[in-house]
């Protein structure tokens, strides 16, 4: 799930880790109650800071993403389906984003755009 | 928060010839600071200060609450270092060598030397002038974190080693961390190294401190513009102009670098009548060169 965390990027990486963790939780991927792996772990794996893997944490535990408990570890909660929803359509508009940014720097126009989503979409489902 | 490591108006020659100038650190107490900076600009020398085996000649040091040199002793049994060179006897073996370092400290711990041995595939009866340069370098990790260190001094620490090495050994500092919360003070040249772990980054250059702040905040002002149609002279900007470049090759305009970027400050240039056509984000490798630049165009050598 973190295999792609670039460090060059100046989205800070507990964002990253979070947004991670985010996606996952809308797209069922991680269901209420599974345990995150524990800031030690995760920080040694990523070898990353450990203050970072906590910021992430706190962060989605602020959101109500997961639950922390003091010793035992962090686990994700329950999140509701409207708000699952909302969540992966906040990430499909970064995701647009990021492509409209890019393709601005290009200079394509939007025909050119739109023709190239819909063949990537085509090749992708058949 | 306090601060693990701090210095005010530290200064040191070599001969005539400025080393260190006016340097004002501050190491905050939990965090992983990245030293960094070009070969030769006083990182090692810095780190020599804070260990006392260099006097300065003026200035304060402070490290873990105690005044260095003159409490020098209770901060060598609280801080693990790790030098650019090895600093054991190569004659000896693995085993001995454990014995008589740890001999030096009360806080070691034989149980976490062992574990860190067999983590990194050491084997005990080699002798020390025989281990491959990365098995070296793994040996002397193995040395500063039995110690059970509050402060972690690295010089260097995976200079010359392999990528699987410097993996090994950064990840035994980043699980050391999790479980101490200990200080860790990184120096290094290689900006990519130590940009995932450090959250302060502390920018060197020729025995001068040029900049001192957070990973994310340096990450995230620093941006480089695309500007069309700039009159030379404009009025001070709300930002800190770093570089100013006329437009090169095929795409308009000229590029700017700037430090404490943000959005609203567009209107800067409309405001002057110019253009802004893009922004980019620069990472913590291409920041780090443009500070180098800058300071040097602004500060001319000085005492060598």
């Amino acid at each position: 799930m973190f295999s792609q965390l670039d460090s060059r990027s100046p989205v800070p990486l507990y964002d990253q880790i979070a947004t991670r963790i985010r996606v996952a939780v809308a797209a069922g991927e991680l269901q209420p109650g599974t345990a995150l792996p524990s800031v030690r772990q995760l920080a040694a794996r990523l070898r990353i800071n450990p203050a970072t893997v906590v910021q992430a944490y706190r962060d989605l535990e602020a959101e109500g993403f997961v639950e922390m408990r003091q010793g035992a570890g962090t686990f994700v909660q329950e999140v509701a389906q409207d708000r699952r929803s909302s969540e992966r359509a906040r990430q499909a508009r970064r995701l647009v984003r990021e492509l409209v940014n890019e393709a601005a720097r290009l200079g394509l126009d939007t025909d050119e755009i739109m023709e190239a989503v819909r063949t990537e979409l085509g090749a992708k489902r058949s | 928060m306090s601060n693990a490591i701090e210095t005010r108006g530290l200064e040191y020659r070599i001969g005539r010839s400025f080393e260190i100038r006016d340097l004002a650190l501050n190491v905050p107490e939990g965090s992983i600071y990245g030293f960094l900076g070009p070969n030769g600009a006083g990182k090692t020398t810095t780190i020599q200060l804070l260990l006392a085996m260099r006097r300065a000649r003026a200035g304060s040091i402070t490290v873990l609450g105690k005044r260095v040199p003159q409490e020098i002793t209770a901060v060598l049994s609280r801080t693990g270092y790790v030098p650019e060179r090895p600093h054991v006897d190569p004659s000896l073996k693995i085993d001995e060598a454990l014995r008589f370092h740890a001999a030096f400290y009360r806080s070691w711990d034989d149980k976490e030397g062992e574990r860190l041995l067999a983590q990194f595939d050491l084997d005990r009866s080699r002798r020390i002038k025989r281990l491959s340069k990365g098995e070296t370098g793994k040996f002397l990790m193995v040395l500063a974190l039995a110690q059970r260190p509050d402060l972690l001094l690295l010089d260097e620490p995976t200079d010359g080693l392999d990528p699987v090495v410097r993996r090994e050994v950064m990840t035994a500092v980043v699980d050391y961390v999790s479980q101490r919360g200990a200080t860790v003070f990184i120096s290094s040249h290689l900006v990519h190294e130590v940009e995932r772990m450090c959250n302060w980054i502390g920018v060197m250059d020729k025995g001068r401190l040029v900049s001192e702040m957070t990973t994310d905040s340096f990450k995230s002002g620093i941006k480089r513009l695309r500007v069309t149609g700039a009159p030379q002279s404009m009025a001070d900007p709300p930002f800190v102009l770093l570089s100013r470049q006329p437009s090169e090759g095929v795409i308009e305009g000229e590029l700017w670098v700037v430090r404490g970027w943000q959005a609203p400050m567009r209107d800067y240039f409309e405001s002057a009548g110019a253009r802004l056509t893009e922004v980019t984000d620069l990472d913590l490798e291409d920041g780090f060169v443009e500070l180098l630049r800058t300071s040097r165009s602004r500060q001319p050598l000085e005492g060598r």
